[in-house]
């Protein structure tokens, strides 16, 4: 990206010049290179080969598990889209699918591999989500906790391991996945409002999936 | 433009293979060759300036003169920056002067670690240096900066993907043609077992890079199957072309002509299955709802 090129010539140019000549970057009393160029991707220059594939996996499992819950909300709308719980899970879908938009631009503009089971966690996110919404409304919120659960540990997880690694070189990307997994909780809490814990076999079904979603984490991660 | 920020990459990689290989004196063979792809190389850059119409074409006598005076420098230190993040669309009307300025210093560093990467394989094969020679033989990341650089202008409509790809395919197998009396050789020593991690990982980036050059941005299953496709184009190119003596290789151009456009015609077709499967699907649906109403089950009571 020309915003990218601008970046790398500010931090050459940073070197030489003060940083005052900068336009609308923040931190400007450090003279440290990688915030100069922070404003404008959410993931850093990568400085060497281990992390840009630590990069790599984490935005690839990511970009897996919005795709994984993209499908899994369109199967829950292929049952129960025109009863009553349809615009509240049409509501959540919309919101999905902005975090699905959001991780291809980031995929697309830094070159990460997607995962090449795509195709399994397309079928298996629809049957998923068809399937638990064949047991009522009950039945899908309670997939719905069940798998906004995992998805929230799971950037919880990442966030830690963010902030453990340099919490300042990777403040945009820190914020995007604080975001989400924000939205994702919500999704979460909504479910529960809604009846997930009624329907029977309830501690059964949740387990199952989060088992499920922990086993799609780990593939996805490597492959 | 993105184009040569991949070959501030490609020159730190091939720092780091030609530091193992490069040893005694250039032949004058070799200087030969620098010159010819230095002026190349020069006219490119300054074909693609002028289709590029926001940025005014960088000087002759500045590039030439420092990409001399670098090339007769130390191994591709220039090529020490880090590498920012570019895309394939480059609007730069704003940024007159520093996007000239980065401009002339990264077609320095471009024509320096292009040169070098060439001086560099012209070592003899032997039984010693056979593998560091067939490294140096796949400079992958270079030959896509520069044709990433030539072909920017053109966008991604499918036409104009087709013909990037045979372009880019075809000058990288033309930068093949001053070695293909020994490419035979070094093409087997690729595929020795304990090569062959390294020279698919070579394989696999220079088949990222030309369909990343060529706007590829998918993030699906289409990934795969493109650069597949890609690469079962390229390698059996490579070998029509080791075994090709029609005059300037045109056999292999038409061989390659053919394989693309079969490429395009299978995605179109698929394109078509996947159309005519969704309507017949629309239809099938019409048809069951035409019956339940015909029947009466439609009906609520």
């Amino acid at each position: 990206m020309q915003r990218a090129a601008k970046c790398a010539l500010r931090r050459d140019l940073s070197r030489a010049f003060c940083p005052s000549s900068v336009r609308n970057c923040r931190a400007v009393k450090r003279v440290n290179s990688s915030v100069l160029c922070r404003r404008y991707s959410v993931l850093p220059p990568p400085r060497d080969e281990e992390e840009k594939a630590m990069l790599d996996s984490m935005l690839r499992v990511d970009h897996a598990g919005e795709y994984g819950a993209n499908r899994i909300y369109a199967g829950q709308m292929a049952v129960l889209g025109r009863t009553q719980t349809g615009p509240l899970i049409q509501y959540m879908w919309d919101q999905e699918k902005m975090h699905l938009e959001r991780f291809n631009e980031i995929l697309g503009e830094h070159r990460v591999r997607p995962t090449l089971l795509l195709p399994l966690w397309n079928i298996a996110g629809f049957a998923l989500g068809a399937c638990t919404a064949l047991l009522g409304k009950e039945g899908s919120m309670a997939c719905t906790v069940a798998v906004e659960d995992s998805i929230s540990e799971h950037y919880n997880s990442q966030i830690r391991t963010l902030i453990e690694a340099d919490p300042e070189r990777y403040t945009e990307l820190l914020q995007l996945i604080k975001e989400f997994r924000d939205d994702e909780i919500e999704h979460h809490d909504t479910g529960l409002e809604h009846d997930a814990e009624s329907v029977p076999g309830y501690l059964i079904l949740k387990t199952v999936i989060q088992v499920g979603c922990k086993a799609a984490i780990y593939i996805s991660q490597r492959i | 433009m993105a184009a040569l920020i991949r070959g501030l990459r490609a020159g730190r990689v091939l720092r780091g293979l030609g530091s193992v290989a490069v040893q005694g004196t250039l032949s004058p063979q070799c200087s030969n060759v620098r010159r010819g792809f230095h002026r190349a190389a020069l006219l490119r850059l300054a074909n693609d300036s002028k289709s590029d119409t926001s940025v005014p074409p960088p000087s002759y006598h500045e590039v030439d003169t420092a990409g001399e005076s670098s090339s007769s420098s130390a191994h591709g230190e220039s090529s020490e920056d880090a590498q920012p993040n570019t895309s394939f669309q480059d609007q730069s009307g704003e940024h007159g002067e520093d996007y000239e300025t980065e401009e002339q210093l990264q077609a320095r560093i471009l024509t320096a670690a292009l040169v070098y990467c060439v001086c560099v394989v012209n070592a003899a094969p032997s039984e010693s240096t056979g593998w560091r020679f067939t490294t140096n033989h796949r400079p992958g990341f270079t030959d896509e900066m520069l044709i990433g650089r030539c072909l920017q202008g053109r966008n991604c409509i499918s036409k104009k993907t087709a013909e990037f790809l045979r372009d880019a395919v075809e000058m990288r197998l033309r930068m093949l043609i001053p070695y293909i009396d020994t490419w035979p050789r070094a093409m087997s020593i690729l595929l020795l077992p304990h090569n062959i991690p390294d020279s698919l990982k070579h394989l696999s980036t220079m088949v990222d890079d030309i369909w990343y050059y060529a706007g590829d941005r998918s993030t699906d299953v289409n990934w795969y199957t493109r650069r597949a496709a890609l690469t079962g184009i390229y390698n059996t190119t490579e070998l029509v072309m080791v075994q090709d003596s029609s005059p300037d290789f045109e056999e292999t151009w038409a061989f390659l002509d053919n394989r693309i456009k079969d490429v395009v015609n299978m995605a179109n077709t698929a394109k078509q299955v996947q159309a005519t499967g969704e309507a017949v699907v629309q239809g099938l649906m019409g048809a069951a709802i035409t019956l339940k109403n015909l029947t009466g089950m439609n009906q609520r009571r």
